[in-house]
């Protein structure tokens, strides 16, 4: 609204992230010109083959996952919602883990099923076609774009227009698939654009998942560069630096050419959904089974996670452990520090991002989202990796590193950039009218805001803070280079651990990375139903 | 105070050493001790090991109620991590650096040496220095192919060892010619993990050795055109090899944790290990069965030495001496030693330890102990490490 | 009485409306007719004060003879109803009421809050959720609530377009008859004929953005 416009309320986001962020990127510019570093990219026996893979499970696991969320989303949700803090809280690599653990040649599938006294050939994990990490990718981001679209039906303030759409729908004789395809999905795709790019861009870039489950020779682009980053050689970080920067040029390409399909496509997408009375019968069937696999599948890779926190000396082909032991969780619980540590980063950095974010949001026109949007995408897009070498600079510049500021800027910049995209949707597309209303009943800003908006908006606004909670719990690469040792958090203290192969430790600090962000999300699902939902 | 007094006292008691050549070096470490009261010492160690984690605390432990030290373990993923930070943290200014003490060897060292990143020398004016084997144990002095020249003090003793358990590998195979016989008899059963692991590149380099006919030309810089004389044979060696690994040697594991975790689950038979002991280790904390045995190739496995070292940019540099050299007692030699513990070999030369010191070496074999062991074997010269990676790469690392 | 002196409109150069005046008297409600896009809801907002910075907009608008166009939204006590009856959905049906009632003791913000619900034909309805609530009955419940608020004008966008053919004629005479027995000035904005009272004043916006009387 013209006359709310205020500069004062750009200030947290611009101080806070964009600032930081720019500063971060021009450090690292000088990579760019260093053409030998890329040279040596190109001639390095694996890249081309790296490259393919990446490419191959990063396209893929985006378009299956996309696929099979809107599967879901067509039919009944209720259940798949109520577990939904179950998939969203468990962490990647926690993830790949127990999926591992469940379909590997000696998991628990081939114990169960297979026998024999050695086990069987499978290629299920670390598989050279990447179908691994294809399949743990879809598992753990088709949930995520669930939650995105139902975000969107859910709106307190959407839900009521789809509904009366959907009203409109069925009064003219289209059954409710029928509906959902015609009217729902079209306006729901749209805006889970931002959430659909994150779910790409981890795709193309994942490294602790691929590490676990992807395949290794060639290991793909991101593996290949990680490899490089954390060598003691100069010339190779500087090759890794490379590579990083083409891989997001690669990303950037890749999403400006979906852009641009897109844009031509949608006309001609619209004119098939518009048509797709076969499909009717059978999909509320389909969902249910779909969101039934993903139930069963989350439910078997935690319990193979708990299995193995307690197992010690467990060969094939047998179908539980000769010995079990307590010993991983005692190690993990009697140094708490980390978990405390971790928890109130998140805590901090969700809240502030949320002010910061609200703060522009509601004081900044929408067209001046555009200055935000790019830096929001290259924290997104751009490898994690690449953004935390540029802020790590800033930190030494300022001599913040190894302090507790320092460690809270690390985890700031991912935070807000994830707040901001979940926000904006929501934020920008709550209807004008409502403050009109509001402003005819002679309300004040801060009376609407308080009684009206920010209630209309508890969903979107606790699923920020809940996600943010989450991004700020699972950072790795920025933490620890913040941290210079000074500061322990518990993706650090569990991947450190975690590099002897104890795999009762790993799964240990697998399920504790996911008891966090489950209470954060089981807290914005709590708080975030609607008043009515009771009755 | 009280071990060294004692050392002090007992060493002039049972070596021939001249009293002066003792007291310079005590009367300036007290000093350094002295110095050394109330810092904080954060020590940079690869931190994937319960029992070795457990072993720093105990040691810090000490260092606190002895010396007024304080030992925070920094945890670290991989020692590369802090050779960056180190490199940063120079580049950028910072003259009170976040790493007072690393653990550190081959590569790593080298990288920091190179750069002029280390403080030094000093660890050979350690008084505990005077007990280590640097005649038994060329390694003590000679990192990889790099000389220590005092940047680094020498911690424990590595040596690449295979351990399978028992019940399916009855004659352990002692070269690389009887791992290939094995593994056509057993196929898809044995692999290495893919360099540049660590583990991965020394065998790489095991292979190397002995697939030419003279070991010793490697511990000279070798290049592109030299390489080419034994690339072939090497090669053959893997391909023969790679016919009837694990995936067709298509695939490798990440890394030399995966390795021990599918023997473990049964997917391979065959470990590999730089700690002689970590097979016994593996047995004490019930992740392979008490069957498990351990070797070492008839005619050696490369063997080299870890250290611990200060960077020029430590913020307790005294501290970090104290520390190292305590590291390096009989006391905390023994415990490392110890398989209970750690199982670590020592630096130290027994001989030159008193009798009730040595004691408390006294070797007793456990489930999973060496028992075959084979010679020491220097690492390649460095420059071969870059070849051998690059050219497997090349062959293998397609897929 | 609402006055508007001078009142011209255009988006990115394109005139919607050339200058005019009008004058609303207390209790008559003037229809204002146009095509879509013709800027008719946008002149609303820029009545309301919540106009788009998109537009270029200018002239004065004057209640009771004072000048408004320079207060904030709020301040000005013009109220709005919409085609959509815009319940906040959060709250009750007696809490919306209660929303609009100015500041004063609550016993007595309460007795307002009831002869509203008394008025909208919605006794017993205080604690229900407005999606419980048929469209004629929600439509009244915003009509009441925005006359809670006791505005100096009222500014409807189509409020009936969205009710069936029946429930239309009804809500008409139920909205003209409660805003001419409070002397309240109404704009009233349709594409619709029939929406306009009888023997009310009506206008069109002509395709040049002149204002005609019809």
């Amino acid at each position: 609204m013209h006359n709310r416009t205020a500069l004062w309320g750009a200030i947290p986001l611009a101080l806070l992230f964009a600032v930081p962020l720019v500063f971060s990127l021009l450090l690292l510019a000088p990579r760019l010109l260093d053409a030998k570093s890329f040279d040596a990219l190109f001639e390095h026996p694996q890249f081309w083959g790296g490259l393919s893979l990446t490419l191959i499970t990063g396209c893929i696991s985006t378009i299956l996952a996309l696929l099979f969320a809107v599967l879901i989303v067509m039919g009944t949700l209720s259940a798949f919602r109520r577990s939904n803090a179950l998939f969203l809280a468990i962490p990647h690599l926690a993830l790949a883990l127990g999926l591992g653990f469940v379909v590997a040649p000696t998991g628990l599938l081939a114990r169960m099923f297979v026998g024999g006294s050695s086990p069987p050939d499978w290629q299920m994990a670390q598989d050279p076609a990447g179908v691994g990490l294809i399949v743990a990718l879809v598992l753990k981001e088709a949930p995520f774009l669930v939650w995105a679209m139902s975000s969107v039906l859910y709106g307190n303030e959407l839900r009521q227009r789809f509904e009366q759409e959907a009203l409109v729908a069925r009064s003219l004789g289209h059954g409710p698939r029928s509906t959902f395809f015609k009217i729902i999905l079209p306006q729901v795709l749209p805006r889970i654009i931002w959430p659909l790019v994150a779910v790409f861009s981890y795709g193309m870039t994942v490294v602790d998942m691929a590490l676990v489950i992807g395949p290794a020779q060639p290991p793909t682009l991101a593996q290949l560069i990680w490899t490089d980053l954390n060598d003691g050689e100069v010339f190779a970080n500087a090759r890794g630096a490379a590579g990083t920067i083409f891989l997001s040029a690669v990303l950037m390409l890749l999403l400006t050419v979906a852009w641009v399909t897109w844009s031509f496509l949608r006309p001609l997408i619209r004119s098939v959904m518009t048509r797709p009375a076969a499909i009717e019968r059978n999909t509320a069937f389909i969902s249910s089974l779909i969101a039934g696999l993903w139930l069963v599948v989350y439910a078997a890779i935690i319990f193979a996670l708990i299995l193995q926190s307690v197992s010690q000396y467990w060969p094939y082909p047998l179908l539980v452990a000769n010995d079990y032991s307590l010993k991983a969780w005692s190690t993990a619980l009697t140094n708490p520090q980390p978990l405390f540590t971790s928890l109130v980063l998140g805590v901090v950095t969700s809240g502030l991002s949320l002010l910061a974010v609200v703060s522009w949001l509601e004081t900044q026109p929408s067209q001046r989202d555009r200055l935000v949007l790019p830096l929001v995408l290259v924290m997104l897009c751009v490898p994690a990796l690449l953004v935390s070498l540029g802020q790590y600079r800033l930190l030494l510049l300022l001599g913040l590193t190894g302090t507790w500021s320092g460690l809270l800027f690390a985890h700031l910049l991912p935070v807000m950039a994830y707040v901001f995209i979940i926000l904006r949707g929501s934020y920008r597309g709550y209807d004008q009218r409502w403050q009109a209303v509001g402003s005819g009943l002679g309300a004040e800003r801060i009376r609407f805001l308080r009684l009206v908006k920010w209630p209309m908006l508890k969903a979107p606004l606790l699923s920020a803070l809940a996600v943010g909670f989450a991004v700020s719990v699972a950072q790795f690469v920025p933490a620890q280079l913040a941290a210079a040792g000074r500061f322990s958090t518990l993706p650090m203290e569990a991947v450190t651990l975690s590099s002897g192969g104890n795999r009762a430790l790993i799964s240990t600090y697998g399920l504790l990375l996911m008891l966090l962000p489950l209470v954060g999300f089981g807290f914005a699902a709590w708080f975030s139903r609607s008043r009515w939902d009771n009755a | 105070m009280i071990t060294r007094r004692r050392l002090l006292a007992t060493s002039l008691a049972t070596t021939g050493l001249p009293l002066w050549s003792r007291t310079v070096v005590a009367a300036d470490f007290s000093a350094v001790e002295a110095e050394a009261k109330g810092q904080t010492v954060y020590f940079n160690a690869w931190a994937g090991s319960d029992t070795i984690n457990a072993y720093i605390v105990w040691a810090g432990e000490h260092m606190k109620t002895r010396y007024d030290v304080t030992v925070e373990h920094v945890k670290i993923t991989d020692t590369a991590e802090v050779v960056k930070r180190v490199r940063d943290e120079v580049a950028a200014g910072k003259t009170d650096g976040s790493v007072d003490l690393v653990w550190i060897n081959g590569e790593n060292f080298r990288a920091l040496k190179t750069d002029k990143l280390l403080f030094g020398p000093w660890s050979e004016s350690l008084p505990n220095y005077a007990l280590v084997d640097v005649e038994g144990k060329p390694t003590t002095r000679q990192d990889f192919s790099e000389a220590v020249e005092g940047l680094e003090a020498p911690w424990g003793m590595a040596q690449l060892t295979f351990f399978a358990d028992g019940a399916k590998v009855s004659t352990p195979p002692l070269s690389i010619i009887e791992l290939i016989a094995y593994a056509t008899q057993n196929p898809g059963r044995v692999s290495y993990p893919a360099p540049p692991d660590f583990h991965g590149t020394t065998f790489l380099k095991q292979v190397l050795l002995e697939s030419a006919q003279d070991p010793g030309v490697f511990a000279k810089p070798g290049d592109e055109i030299e390489f080419k004389k034994y690339e072939d044979l090497w090669a053959a060696s893997l391909d023969e090899l790679h016919k009837v690994s694990w995936r067709e040697g298509k695939q490798f594991p990440k890394a030399q944790a995966d390795v021990t975790n599918m023997v473990a689950d049964g997917e391979l038979n065959i470990g590999i290990t730089f700690n002689p002991n970590e097979p016994a280790n593996l047995v004490a904390a019930s992740r392979m069965p008490a069957s498990t045995v351990a070797w070492q190739h008839r005619n050696g496995t490369i063997g080299n030495t870890h250290f611990v070292a200060i960077p020029a940019n430590a913020k307790a540099k005294a501290a970090a001496q104290v520390f190292a050299n305590f590291l390096l007692s009989p006391e905390a030699q023994a415990k490392k030693n110890d398989l209970k513990v750690w199982g670590d070999p020592t630096v130290l030369a027994i001989s030159k330890l008193t009798a009730t010191d040595a004691q408390m070496f006294t070797a007793f074999a456990a489930p999973g102990s060496v028992t075959i062991p084979g010679p020491a074997l220097l690492e390649p010269h460095a420059s071969w490490v870059g070849l051998l990676e690059n050219a497997w790469l090349k062959r293998y690392g397609k897929g | 009485m609402l006055e508007l002196r001078d009142v011209a409109l255009s988006l990115k150069g394109r005139v919607l409306l050339q200058a005019f005046t009008l004058t609303v008297e207390a209790g008559e409600v003037v229809t204002l007719m146009g095509h879509s896009g013709s800027g008719k809801t946008s002149l609303l907002s820029y009545i309301g004060g919540d106009l788009s910075t998109a537009f270029e907009a200018s002239g004065h608008v004057m209640l009771n003879g004072v000048s408004v166009q320079n207060l904030a939204a709020e301040a000005r006590g013009i109220a709005r109803l919409f085609q959509d009856d815009l319940l906040f959905p959060h709250m009750t049906v007696g809490e919306n009421l209660l929303f609009a009632v100015p500041r004063m003791p609550q016993t007595e913000r309460l007795a307002m809050m009831r002869t509203a619900l008394q008025r909208a034909e919605l006794e017993g309805f205080e604690i229900r959720p407005p999606h419980t609530l048929s469209g004629g009955q929600r439509q009244r419940v915003a009509l009441m609530r925005a006359l809670l608020a006791k505005p100096k004008a009222i500014l409807l966008d189509e409020p009936f377009s969205k009710l069936d053919q029946s429930l239309r004629q009804q809500m008409r005479a139920y909205v003209y008859t409660h805003i001419t027995a409070r002397n309240i000035p109404a704009l009233l904005v349709t594409h619709d004929r029939d929406d306009a009272p009888k023997g009310g004043r009506v206008f069109e916006i002509s395709t040049v953005g002149e204002l005609h009387r019809v």
